[in-house]
């Protein structure tokens, strides 16, 4: 069902996921595009995230976005933000969870200065803009990025702190998959005024689109992006996995289809929280609501598959 | 010692006969093997109405070096291919416009196979659907020769005269290609005795099923596998007069008693039965356990990926010979299963056994770039055919019990397969 | 006209492995009439080969012989069907 609806403000929004936006020129929605798509939110009962550029924005459009409850994604070092955005490693302090966009050796590389901002942040998400050209020894590598991060956040847990960081922290949290949802939970309201499955498809195709504000949704093969329509995701356990239905396209050209790439990225994440979760259970009781991350025997679902009915 | 004294040598050491081995139309490890088709030319001298193969063209003929190239990736993916066994198809258009390349790469794959200790050298064959035009040339009569334990060779006839000139005919003038097929047909059956035939089912054929199928059998072929085409080409009412022709034809196999010894693929005993959810959920096509080849030296899934097969999409391609397969391209496909792709009325269907899907023809009718949307433009077709095919045992089986002849015909009734494309 | 006689019938594997060697067989027989003498060392290969695959075969049915005792006759041969596992007697 959908829940959210992105507006993308300006041709120059931050991306705050996988995708780039290469866009230089500053191009904001037309106003009347943006009272539409608010008007559009409000009726289909949407949660409404405005992504913003890296400049201020006209009184008129301020007084626009305030007419609605919604939050704001913006870039690292603009005011009033509920989420901020920052591209390519920098160490940042913030009372607002972080979007961190990074490659993987960025990751690799600062993998401790990352450890340090988990205590100047309420909640850092690691974003990797590459996830695509992992090859086998990156996996090797972010296996023991991972388990040296996660040596970090069991101290901050120990000394009474509660960071997040969405790599290994998430799936001790969660019980079912929760995935990116575009085109399930989530669409996108570019500024040309049409409906995007999500930015990526947006920035990757304008012709992609999906409807617009004067005709409404028209989603095809709506199904695909729904979990159950999707076979390996739906024998999956890495729940904390994005299930970037982009990333998917780009590289099985299925909106269903996660890469290898993708799944063993998801799923050394997921054993690694695995692990960290049964250290930190090993200092006293936590969440104990949550069962244990079960042991498994692979990292890609899809070599399971001869095992599914 | 030369090769021919050799082989003297060899077979009267092996003394003992062995039969029992059918080609591929029969028990041949069919599940077992991967199927490797090389798109050798995109040329034909037809122009068949019904073909599937709409960018067709002089231009596009594989060379050695890229058939060369495809067979040296291929085998040394050994690792990634473990099925058992092997079947190298050769497809155009016309695949035997380019015997000489075709004979070049059976020969290399041949050797190749053999140095390397690959494990397919123990079970393969070279494939080919043929118009059947030049079947009778010493180029394809030397090849055969050459191949002959090692061969299935499928020509297509599609009924009698008139059904069969009313889709093959000629691409320079448009006349019907009958008498020139048919005059091979005597050696092809001489040479392959066991093989059936494909017939391709279009609107305008409904009215010539029965009597081209009688023909067929008249001409001594014993097992007629026939489809309809996928394709969106039914006219109202087609169902119907479909359902007609096969009850006819039902009736003409059993009074006339060809269902001892002849097989029509329309019949079969498995079909028309509704599927279970988890245990009957597996996919109908091959796709993406199959490799084509073109001349381009790309690789697809499947030979209906290819763009002179698509009317509406982009090609599915997954690698070429030089940086080989792209697995997550594959992953679609491998992971593909009946009910994801099928609408709730497919799910839910009464008689949904048999009723098959390409999943080239999915993709390019779906309403997005996607395999994952069945097309179902054969809905109607499936269903006439599974009421004339229960006509067809409920009236045989009363008749050989009456005879006292069911449990005889239970044994030794001959089989057929379901030919989807 | 020949006469055909079931006779017996062997199990699964054992026609796995007589199907492997009637496959190899064949593919070594179809091969050697493309190769020649100038490709020295496969040519050796395929020699010893088609002699060892020969043994192999011939060893198969006389051990399934001694094994199953089937019906013999001084004309005549043995056949197997792949598909059923069948053997049968044919007489000339």
């Amino acid at each position: 069902m959908l829940q959210y609806l992105i507006i993308l403000l300006d041709e120059t929004s931050t991306s705050f996921c996988h995708y780039e936006n290469a866009n230089q020129e500053r191009k904001l929605m037309p106003l009347d595009v943006l009272k539409e798509g608010v008007r559009f939110g409000m009726m289909e009962n949407l949660m409404i995230q405005f992504v913003y550029p890296d400049y201020e924005l006209p009184q008129a459009y301020q007084e626009v976005v305030e007419s609605i409850d919604h939050s704001k994604i913006k870039p690292y070092g603009q005011e009033d933000a509920d989420v901020l955005i920052v591209n390519g490693f920098q160490k940042v302090k913030a009372d607002v969870p972080v979007v961190l966009r990074i490659t993987k050796q960025e990751l690799f590389v600062h993998q401790e200065e990352i450890a340090v901002m988990l205590g100047d942040v309420p909640r850092l998400n690691v974003v990797l803009t590459d996830v695509e050209a992992f090859a086998e020894a990156d996996f090797e590598t972010y296996k023991k990025v991972l388990a040296g991060l996660s040596s970090e956040v069991e101290k901050l847990y120990v000394d009474g702190k509660s960071p997040q960081l969405n790599l290994l922290t998430d799936r001790m949290m969660l019980s079912q998959m929760n995935n990116c949802g575009a085109g399930d939970t989530s669409i996108t309201l570019a500024p040309n005024g049409k409906f995007y499955v999500c930015p990526a498809f947006y920035y990757e195709n304008e012709a992609d689109s999906i409807g617009d504000l004067e005709h409404g949704l028209g989603i095809k093969n709506k199904q695909l992006y729904k979990l159950e329509y999707a076979p390996i995701c739906r024998h999956c356990d890495a729940w904390q996995c994005k299930r970037c239905v982009w990333l998917n396209c780009k590289t099985t050209l299925e909106v269903n289809t996660p890469s290898h790439e993708q799944c063993v990225v998801a799923h050394l994440e997921r054993n690694a929280s695995r692990e960290l979760l049964r250290s930190i259970r090993q200092h006293g009781t936590f969440l104990p609501e949550r069962e244990e991350i079960k042991e498994i025997d692979y990292l890609d679902p899809f070599d399971k598959r001869d095992t599914w009915q | 010692m030369n090769s021919h004294e050799l082989l003297l040598l060899y077979n009267s050491f092996v003394h003992l006969i062995m039969s029992g081995l059918k080609g591929l139309q029969g028990e041949w490890h069919e599940e077992a093997s991967k199927n490797i088709t090389f798109i050798v030319t995109k040329d034909c001298q037809l122009a068949c109405k019904y073909c599937y193969l709409v960018g067709k063209n002089t231009k596009e003929r594989m060379s050695w070096k890229t058939a060369k190239q495809a067979v040296d990736y291929i085998l040394s993916c050994e690792k990634d291919m473990t099925e058992d066994s092997v079947i190298f198809d050769f497809i155009g258009g016309e695949p035997f416009l380019e015997i000489s390349l075709i004979d070049r790469i059976c020969d290399y794959l041949k050797m190749r196979m053999y140095e390397l200790n690959h494990h397919w050298f123990n079970s393969y064959r070279f494939s080919f659907t043929t118009n059947g035009l030049n079947y009778d040339s010493p180029k394809v009569q030397q090849f055969i020769a050459k191949n002959d334990h090692h061969l299935s060779i499928v020509i297509t006839i599609d009924g009698n005269k008139l059904k069969h000139n009313l889709n093959r005919i000629y691409k320079k003038d448009g006349k019907g290609s009958y008498d020139d097929v048919v005059k091979n047909i005597p050696l092809w059956l001489e040479q392959f005795p066991e093989f059936g035939t494909k017939v391709t089912i279009s609107s305008a054929d409904i009215p010539y099923i029965k009597e081209s199928v009688l023909h067929l059998f008249g001409l001594g072929i014993h097992e007629v596998n026939i489809n309809v085409v996928f394709e969106n080409v039914w006219k109202e009412g087609d169902d119907k007069r479909f359902e007609e022709q096969l009850m006819q034809l039902a009736d003409a196999i059993i009074d006339g008693g060809f269902y001892e010894d002849y097989v029509c693929s329309f019949y079969s005993e498995n079909i028309g039965k509704p599927l279970d959810l988890v245990l009957e959920n597996q996919n109908w096509c091959g796709a993406g356990m199959m490799l084509s080849i073109d001349a381009l030296g790309n690789f697809y899934p499947c030979t209906r990926f290819a763009a002179y097969s698509l009317r509406s999409k982009k090609p599915i391609i997954i690698g070429n010979v030089r940086d080989g397969i792209d697995k997550n391209k594959l992953r679609p496909f491998l992971t593909l299963d009946r009910t994801t792709q099928s609408r709730q009325e497919c799910i839910d269907c009464e008689v949904a056994s048999g009723c098959a899907w390409c999943q080239g023809e999915n993709y390019d009718a779906a309403d997005t770039n996607t395999i994952y949307q069945r097309a179902t433009a054969i809905c109607k077709m499936h269903k006439a055919r599974v009421r004339a095919n229960n006509y067809y045992w409920n009236k045989l089986y009363r008749k050989l019990e009456l005879e006292g002849m069911r449990e005889e015909f239970e044994k030794s009734k001959p089989k057929s397969n379901d030919v989807i494309c | 006209m020949a006469m055909k006689k079931l006779v017996g019938q062997v199990t699964p594997e054992e026609r796995s492995e007589i199907q492997t060697l009637f496959e190899r067989r064949n593919g070594l027989n179809e091969l050697a009439k493309i190769l020649t003498a100038e490709n020295a060392d496969l040519y050796e290969k395929l020699v010893k080969d088609m002699g060892d695959t020969g043994s192999k075969f011939q060893g198969w049915w006389d051990r399934m012989a001694e094994k199953y005792q089937w019906e013999s006759s001084e004309n005549g041969n043995w056949e197997i069907n792949f598909d059923t596992c069948e053997i049968y007697l044919v007489t000339a």
